[in-house]
């Protein structure tokens, strides 16, 4: 297949071509599509409740409670960052808060976030849920191991979770775990804190390559019929993308991970150099610091693709769908979210700048993380130039998406700020920093996940979520988050440090007290607005009108399931056979603005649909 | 392997194959058992532990102020009273490239569905692997009793002995979990389970003999990167 | 259930895929034996500097290759899988070469201001 669109030559010409495939001899019949090459998948179907609910081998189950475990520790980490802000913003007001626990809670929600939260979010839930419907496929390749990564993962948050409760609390180093302080006394949680962290990372790489190995080997190895990689929706390329990443990258935070555990349990000097402690030598010696933040930015940049990507690519899809208009450039779309992700592996001391690394490596790293820019800034593009005399429609899904874009182009800016190594050096460490990374990894993909929620209850729960709750939501949200991240720009700018406890007499405070109220009490409401979503969930499930099949009109082949929730196997007697990529909206001369991926050739002559 | 057919598709050679493989539907590797593409993956993911731990092995080297002991003398071994170097580390990497040829062998009569062989020469890697685990064990029983610890030793950089016991550690780790699933397999194989298409305990799935070919790649995979530890830490 | 669904005969009977002969893995086999000899002579004489360097380097690729081709089919496998389990080499050597310059940087800086003093 050929990139290139003849507009001379009819379609029907066009379509035979499409239909040969690489078989060499051109096929008469234009709905051809080969023969299956492997066989049925051998399914094993639950008996019991333990075995249909709890120890269950559907990736649709493991996907929901991928899901609703991460958003439980989501929520732990959101009530960590309301009594961040409220000791930031109102001093001394709530009585309990020391030193030590703001640096333990910036630490777990930062951790939480990221880790526990956006990536199990992403892959595992909607990972687990959306690749085997969308490329057509019974269930991932290897159920049973699907189902232990699940629990590997359930096991991780539960490691996590009881260091809030051992002696000295959970670790405070801060959620990158620089050593040495890490593991020195001094440092809050340096005794059972860390080494439960450390144990709770291990499992959960371990967990996540179990289910990322699902997830690569699905797409790659079990797509149906007529099902090529340039026919999937970009919501599987984000996520594929993505998980290529995290079995990439997760092995470095494995053994930095091991490394420290050592460090601290059997006093080796891995990342310890030298240290004087009141005047006495500890017993560690010639290791290396700067080693473990190599490491750790290895696996930490391409760590925030593995946010991102999935949240491009779910994006894509819902601006296609409620814009009723194919994707602008989808092959672009593709090979930006391969060339970030590629590029991805070789920007990481961006984040090291001032860490005290050979100088020359700044040239190095700024140059790669600005080259990022390009397919970032390509992607944003396409998202406009979709929207774009399109048909859009207004609902609570579209504003979210609207939402995600203005508020990445907002982070990718002034990502390209700290990108630059003269710029970087006084903006780092200040709160111009936080405003970025919540930006553009915080914010921005949380945003793709409430239009996801919105967009994909109906097809998990046969419901369709409220309206008019939704777009509440919405608006408190993006304007909230607005106002609490907004602000922190200029906090950033008069040099307001990142990770204090308390700014106490600084001359900027003058200017930055009464903006830290501010954005406190945004941050308090923000937070609160997001239970709207659940309490919109609960009543929805109880009360909410059921949801016509397909009720979004889309194309691609979660919604052409036998049964809606989709049953386990997916797609009942038969798999579904596929012509065409999943974006043929609004096509001239078809009988509807959409033509679903299954349709043949054969029933949409006349039209003008894509060459895919 | 090679040589295979597919309906309705042309498996074109070299690099324009590639191309058509990865433009066409259904899958990307084409005749690739799924078992077998999930092992290359995960392969290659742990090729990204290893290397980490290898890298992280030559910052920490590189960097140290203290010299770095002469593995030479370190790993000899005493015959009589001549230390000949690095004998029991030539050892057991001859017990290994063993193991790894029996392996090789029996996935070759694995896919020539002869079950005897096959059974014995897993058999046969099985006892090569342990015997591998073993020797390791006399080697860091003997290093320990040398006064060799994580956290330091008489002959040099602290670090050696860190990045000794991790590396190595990890590897024996990957052998012994090797060996526990090569012994599995023997059973499985002598019993017949392939034949009999009788499913596993946990999995409920039906096996092959491909599977004999993926338990390879693991321990091929361990041999590999005995290589690279051989020549890193013990040579270099 | 729909025919076309079922795998195709052909594939069915190609199933039993057909196996190389036994004198490439024997001759592979001996090859790994001869060169871990030779990497170990390589210690045995005592070469040192570059001449070690190169030829444990050399050695150790050869045999990796060897391991990698034969024994684990690589070199019978489709350049799809190939070029999938090598690109992402490109991500580690990218590491290496950067902390070969790390770790010179750090002795630089250690001596520089340990054992020098600083400026």
């Amino acid at each position: 297949m050929s990139d290139e669109y003849d507009n001379n030559k009819s379609y029907q010409a066009q379509s035979s071509e499409v239909m040969d495939g690489s078989a060499g001899s051109i096929n008469p019949d234009i709905d051809y599509v080969r023969p299956a090459e492997v066989g049925e998948q051998d399914l094993y179907h639950g008996h019991s409740f333990i075995e249909k609910w709890i120890f269950c081998q559907d990736a649709k189950v493991i996907g929901v409670q991928y899901f609703l475990t991460a958003v439980f520790t989501g929520i732990v980490g959101l009530i960590l960052s309301w009594l961040m802000r409220l000791q930031l913003g109102f001093p001394g007001l709530a009585g309990f808060m020391t030193a030590e626990h703001y640096y333990q809670f910036v630490t777990m929600h930062g951790m939480i976030m990221v880790v526990y939260f956006l990536t199990a979010l992403f892959l595992g839930g909607f990972g687990n849920y959306l690749i085997p419907l969308m490329v057509g496929a019974r269930d991932m390749v290897f159920p049973y191991v699907n189902m232990l990564s699940f629990w590997m993962f359930f096991v991780a948050v539960a490691v996590l979770m009881a260091s809030f409760f051992v002696p000295g609390g959970p670790t405070g180093a801060g959620w990158t775990l620089y050593p040495p302080q890490t593991i020195l006394e001094g440092t809050p949680g340096s005794g059972m804190g860390i080494l439960l962290m450390l144990i709770s990372l291990s499992l959960f790489v371990i967990g996540f390559t179990m289910g990322g190995l699902n997830y690569m080997i699905t797409i790659l190895q079990a797509r149906t019929r007529g099902m090529t990689l340039m026919r999937m929706p970009l919501t599987v390329w984000g996520i594929f993308t993505a998980t290529v990443l995290a079995m990439l990258a997760f092995p470095a935070l494995l053994v930095s991970a091991i490394m420290m555990t050592l460090d601290k349990v059997l006093q080796t000097s891995f990342f310890m150099p030298t240290i004087l402690k009141a005047g006495e030598v500890l017993e560690y010696g010639g290791g290396s610091p700067i080693l473990f933040q190599h490491l750790f930015w290895f696996f930490g940049h391409p760590e925030v693709y593995i946010v991102a990507l999935p949240a491009f690519g779910i994006v894509s899809d819902l601006i296609s769908v409620h814009a009723r208009k194919n994707i602008f450039g989808y092959r672009m779309m593709v090979w930006a979210i391969v060339g970030i992700g590629g590029l991805s592996f070789f920007v990481w001391a961006h984040h090291m700048y001032v860490s005290g690394m050979n100088p020359w490596f700044g040239f190095f790293f700024a140059t790669t993380t600005l080259i990022i820019a390009v397919p970032t800034a390509m992607k944003v593009y396409n998202w406009i130039l979709t929207l774009w005399r399109g048909n859009i429609r207004i609902n609570t899904v579209m504003l979210w998406c609207l939402g995600f874009i203005v508020t990445f182009v907002n982070g990718g800016i002034t990502g390209i700020f700290l990108g630059n190594v003269s710029v970087d050096v006084p903006l780092s460490d200040t709160y111009f920093v936080i405003a970025h990374f919540h930006m553009v990894m915080g914010i921005a993909p949380l945003m793709v996940i409430m239009g996801a929620v919105y967009h994909w209850f109906p097809l998990v729960a046969g419901k369709m979520l409220h309206e008019g709750l939704g777009k509440w939501h919405f608006w408190i949200t993006f304007l909230g988050a607005y106002s609490i991240y907004f602000p922190m720009h200029y906090l950033g700018f008069i040099g307001v440090p990142r990770r204090y406890f308390e700014m106490y007499d600084s001359p900027y405070m003058t200017s930055a007290v009464g903006m830290n109220e501010f954005i406190s009490i945004a941050a308090f409401i923000v937070g609160a607005a997001q239970f709207i979503l659940v309490f919109n969930i609960i009543k929805t499930l109880k009360t909410g009108k059921k949801a016509e099949k397909n009720p979004w009109k889309a194309n691609s082949l979660e919604w052409y399931t036998s049964t809606v929730p989709p049953e386990h196997g997916n797609f009942g007697e038969r798999l579904p056979v596929v012509h065409r990529w999943p974006y043929d909206f609004s096509v001239p001369g078809a009988k509807d603005d959409f033509i679903p991926q299954t349709t043949a050739p054969s029933e949409v002559i006349h039209t003008e649909v894509e060459k895919t | 392997m090679s040589e295979q057919k597919i309906d309705g598709f042309e498996l074109k050679p070299g690099f324009k194959g590639m191309a058509s493989d990865t433009g066409s539907d259904q899958t990307m590797f084409k005749g690739v058992h799924w078992g077998k593409a999930m092992m290359w993956i995960f392969l290659l993911s742990d090729t990204f532990v290893f290397s980490c731990f290898l890298i992280s092995y030559m910052k920490g080297r590189g960097s140290t102020l203290v010299d770095w002991p002469n593995t030479s003398e370190v790993f000899s071994l005493h015959v009589g009273s001549v230390p000949v170097p690095l004998l029991l580390i030539a050892i057991m990497t001859f017990v290994l490239i063993t193991s790894s040829g029996t392996m090789a062998l029996a996935v070759k009569y694995g896919y020539e569905k002869n079950r005897k062989m096959c059974g014995w020469l897993i058999l046969a890697t099985a006892v090569g692997g342990l015997t591998f685990v073993g020797m390791q064990v006399f080697e860091w029983s003997k290093l320990i009793h040398e006064g060799v610890r994580p956290w330091g030793n008489p002959f040099g950089a602290s670090q050696f002995g860190s990045f000794f016991f991790m590396i190595t550690g990890f590897h024996g780790f990957h052998v012994s979990i090797g060996v526990i699933f090569l012994f599995i397999y023997t059973y499985k194989v002598f019993a017949g389970h392939y034949e009999s298409k009788k499913r596993g305990w946990f999995t409920k799935m039906k096996g092959d003999y491909v599977e004999i070919e993926i338990l390879g790649l693991y321990w091929h995979f361990v041999d590999l990167v005995w290589v690279f530890i051989f020549a890193f830490f013990y040579l270099w | 259930m729909d025919e076309t669904n079922k795998m195709s005969e052909t594939a069915k009977k190609e199933e039993q895929t057909s196996t190389q002969k036994i004198g490439i893995y024997l001759w592979i086999w001996l090859l790994l034996f001869v060169l871990s000899f030779f990497s170990y002579m390589v210690d045995w004489y005592q070469f040192q500097g570059m001449l070690r360097w190169s030829l444990i380097l050399f050695f150790m690729f050869l045999k990796a290759g060897l391991i990698m081709a034969f024994f684990m089919h690589l070199f019978w496998e489709r350049y799809a899988l190939v070029n999938v389990l090598l690109w992402p080499m490109t991500a580690i050597a990218c590491f290496i070469f950067l902390m070969t310059a790390e770790f010179k940087y750090t002795v630089f800086s250690r001596l520089f201001y340990f054992v020098v003093g600083g400026a």
